[in-house]
């Protein structure tokens, strides 16, 4: 009896429940105000703009699908959708292989590696603005070092950011280059959760460094490589600053993507209602990409 | 409930409750019984416009005592992200300098306040502009008052028309004489194929300074009276077949790709790589900082015998959202600005034309030390120059008509195809617009 009376606790107060409950409300108010000001506020504003015609002066007036329905026919849209996929398509891969094998080459204990590290995540912490002026010595068509190189191959000089078909691939170099180091200190962290003994283990039974990166690098790292084609696909469908800031979308069009259009549309032209329409179109790409991925990483994740 | 929780609760309640009201408040028009008048204007931070902005700013201060001028200024693109944004939420500046391609998309959708009634009390005739700023209204009234002009000449590089052998351009050029003489201008200095200096630029993505006057001498025109696009027409044909002979056939003059390449089209003539190009009044300032001595002379004339010349005139503009003593205290800062000791002040920079017309035709402003020493063809270019086809929806449909001209100036697509592509787009965003109210 003895035990049992010490267990039970005397029921609390009413009053003393009804004082925790609002302490515990004002507590949470921050991250609430946040949560409805911030985000669930944004939101509806973004779904009911929309559906209305709305120049940031005068009142929204509904239109009902009307947005929705010239983005069905506007080509501009469509190209800056397909720059944005282009983009992707060269963006995403290319950032993951590069940031595991820069991991894979960096996690080794030697005298120089931290210095190596910070000289890579150098970029990551760099405004695009600076990023824009080392990616100009590299890529200026007269005096960039990409043209030196492609002559000492017998190559034609090009001209990168002002060529239609090369603007978006070198917009996106230039992103693997800047980002490749956070992605790389994702890899590293999962690197060296990988147990030695596995490596140990294979070795002995005669796998050499390429089967040892295939069979025990590759499948252990597998849930850091979801997590980094997640970040990357999302953030290229975000990309904005970027290309403002080297390109502003051209030469004519040529590297508009959605995100830049969608600024156009709303700041330049006062067409905040069709931006609305096309930033949640934006988010359902973005949320079907990422579900697909979900749905996919069952088969190749391995969680230890 | 305990007092001390109590206590504790209605404190932090205040703090938020205070904290709201905060955040939520206006701003205020009077300070210590002095009107507050925020004006707002895109400069250089520190540059020689914003330095003279705000000692005129001092200087008007001081004659109106009851006013106190607030200064919101940014470079030009950032200033007009955050002007549409302070339209949205209601805190725009009570005056602004507004690019004069832009007060109509201000006034369609009632950000501005109709200055007739209070321009009534000037001669309008004293000063460049009223007519092409009363022109892009439909009902031709006054929504801004000219602060600064820009009008379009042709822009030579002496030292490299002598080391040519070929005679300056003159009033009576047609565009055969333009291309004539871009052609002995042009030289492969070093013998790699490849022109090192062009002899005229004839694409550049500021169209005031390329198709634009081209499209117009060639007969042609981009908005009509009428409101409706009017790009494709036999004249934007011509225009266009005309500019790319002289980039791809003749190569007297870089391609678009070839001038993005080669530094920016505003980088050029500065830098002596093409020897002439059109250019607005405000380029004098970058081509002195390259040290060019230079001239300037009419645009050529078309095969009818137009010169197609346009003219932007930049203005001041009043909040529509304003108290009657800010916008009382707006109008007299613009009529202090349009004076003749202001203008002059403003002339000194070099950066635009003065537009009270005493000023324009001063010795100093005509005839000035520095290149080009004689400023005349921008000022009878002003007096004959159409606005720049203004309307609510600018920045969009001549973005429109820009992305097929620039296509067809690339040969990525043909130019019957642009100019038809360009029309209907162009027309479509027009379409689209509904007036405020």
């Amino acid at each position: 009896m003895t035990a049992i009376s010490e267990v039970v606790k005397p029921p609390r107060p009413a009053s003393r429940i009804r004082v925790e409950q609002l302490q515990a409300g004002l507590f949470a108010s921050p991250y609430l105000a946040h949560l409805l000001l911030l985000t669930a506020w944004p939101f509806l504003a973004l779904t009911y703009l929309s559906f209305t015609d709305y120049d940031t002066v005068s009142s929204p007036g509904w239109i009902g699908l009307d947005n929705y329905a010239r983005l069905l026919r506007d080509e501009d849209f469509w190209n800056s959708l397909l720059n944005t996929g282009v983009f992707a398509v060269i963006y995403v891969p290319a950032q993951t292989v590069l940031a595991l094998v820069l991991a894979v080459a960096l996690n080794q204990r030697l005298r120089f590696m931290p210095l190596l590290r910070g000289a890579y995540f150098v970029p990551v912490v760099s405004s695009w603005v600076v990023i824009a002026y080392v990616a100009d010595a590299v890529f200026n068509p007269r005096t960039g070092s990409a043209n030196t190189v492609l002559g000492w191959f017998g190559l034609d000089p090009q001209t990168w950011l002002h060529s239609p078909a090369l603007a978006v691939p070198t917009l996106a170099l230039v992103a693997v280059w800047k980002g490749v180091g956070y992605m790389m200190v994702l890899f590293l962290a999962g690197l060296q959760s990988i147990p030695k003994e596995l490596y140990e283990a294979a070795e002995m039974d005669g796998a050499g460094p390429v089967r040892r990166f295939r069979h025990i690098t590759v499948p252990a790292v597998s849930g850091t490589t979801f997590l980094v084609l997640v970040l990357s696909t999302i953030s290229v469908l975000q990309a904005f600053e970027q290309v403002y800031v080297m390109t502003g979308g051209g030469p004519n069009g040529a590297s508009e993507v959605t995100a830049l259009y969608m600024y156009r549309q709303g700041f330049e032209y006062f067409q905040m209602g069709y931006a609305a329409a096309i930033a949640w179109v934006l988010f359902g790409i973005t949320l079907v990409l990422t579900l697909l991925q979900l749905r996919l990483q069952r088969k190749w994740v391995h969680y230890a | 409930m305990p007092r001390k929780e109590r206590s504790k609760i209605a404190v932090i309640a205040t703090a938020l409750a205070l904290t709201a009201t905060a955040a939520c408040g206006g701003g205020e028009d009077t300070a210590g019984g002095k009107v507050v008048l925020t004006l707002g204007y895109y400069a250089e931070a520190g540059g020689p416009a914003d330095a003279t902005m705000r000692k005129l700013a001092a200087q008007f201060t001081r004659a109106n005592p009851g006013i106190e001028v607030k200064i919101e200024s940014a470079d030009y693109d950032e200033f007009y992200k955050r002007l549409r944004t302070q339209l949205a939420g209601g805190k725009a500046p009570d005056v602004w300098l507004s690019d004069g391609v832009l007060v109509q998309e201000f006034a369609g959708r009632n950000s501005l306040r109709d200055l007739t009634k209070h321009a009534a009390g000037l001669n309008l005739a004293d000063y460049h502009g009223i007519d092409l700023i009363k022109k892009g209204d439909p009902q031709g009234r006054l929504f801004a008052f000219p602060q600064g002009a820009q009008s379009t000449a042709l822009f030579y590089n002496k030292a490299l028309f002598a080391k040519a052998g070929v005679a300056p351009p003159t009033a009576e050029w047609t565009y055969d004489d333009l291309l004539a003489a871009a052609r002995k201008l042009t030289q492969d200095t070093n013998g790699d194929g490849k022109p090192d200096v062009y002899g005229f630029r004839a694409y550049s993505p500021s169209f005031v300074e390329s198709w634009w006057p081209m499209v117009k001498a060639f007969g042609g025109d981009v908005l009509a009276d009428s409101g409706k696009i009017a790009i494709d027409g036999q004249g934007s044909r011509d225009a266009l077949a005309w500019m790319n002979k002289a980039m791809y056939e003749d190569k007297a003059a870089p391609d678009p790709v070839t001038t993005e390449a080669l530094g920016k089209s505003q980088i050029l003539f500065p830098s002596g790589i093409v020897a002439m190009q059109f250019g607005i009044y405000a380029r004098i300032q970058t081509a002195a900082q390259g040290k060019i001595d230079m001239g300037v002379a009419p645009l050529p004339k078309g095969p009818g015998g137009q010169r197609g010349e346009l003219a932007n005139i930049n203005s001041w503009v009043i909040n529509r959202a304003s108290s009657d003593p800010e916008a009382d205290a707006a109008w007299k800062w613009i009529t202090f600005f349009a004076g003749e000791g202001p203008q002059k002040e403003w002339m000194s920079i070099g950066e635009a034309i003065p537009i009270n017309k005493k000023v324009a035709q001063s010795p100093e402003f005509l005839t000035p030390s520095t290149p080009p020493t004689d400023r005349k063809p921008f000022v009878d270019a002003l007096a004959d120059a159409d606005d720049l086809g203004l309307n609510p929806v600018w920045s969009e449909y001549t973005a429109a008509i820009t992305k097929q001209v620039t296509g067809a100036l690339s040969k990525q697509i043909g130019i019957d195809e642009a100019l038809r592509t360009a029309q209907a787009d162009a027309q479509a965003a027009v379409d689209r617009f509904k007036p405020a109210g």
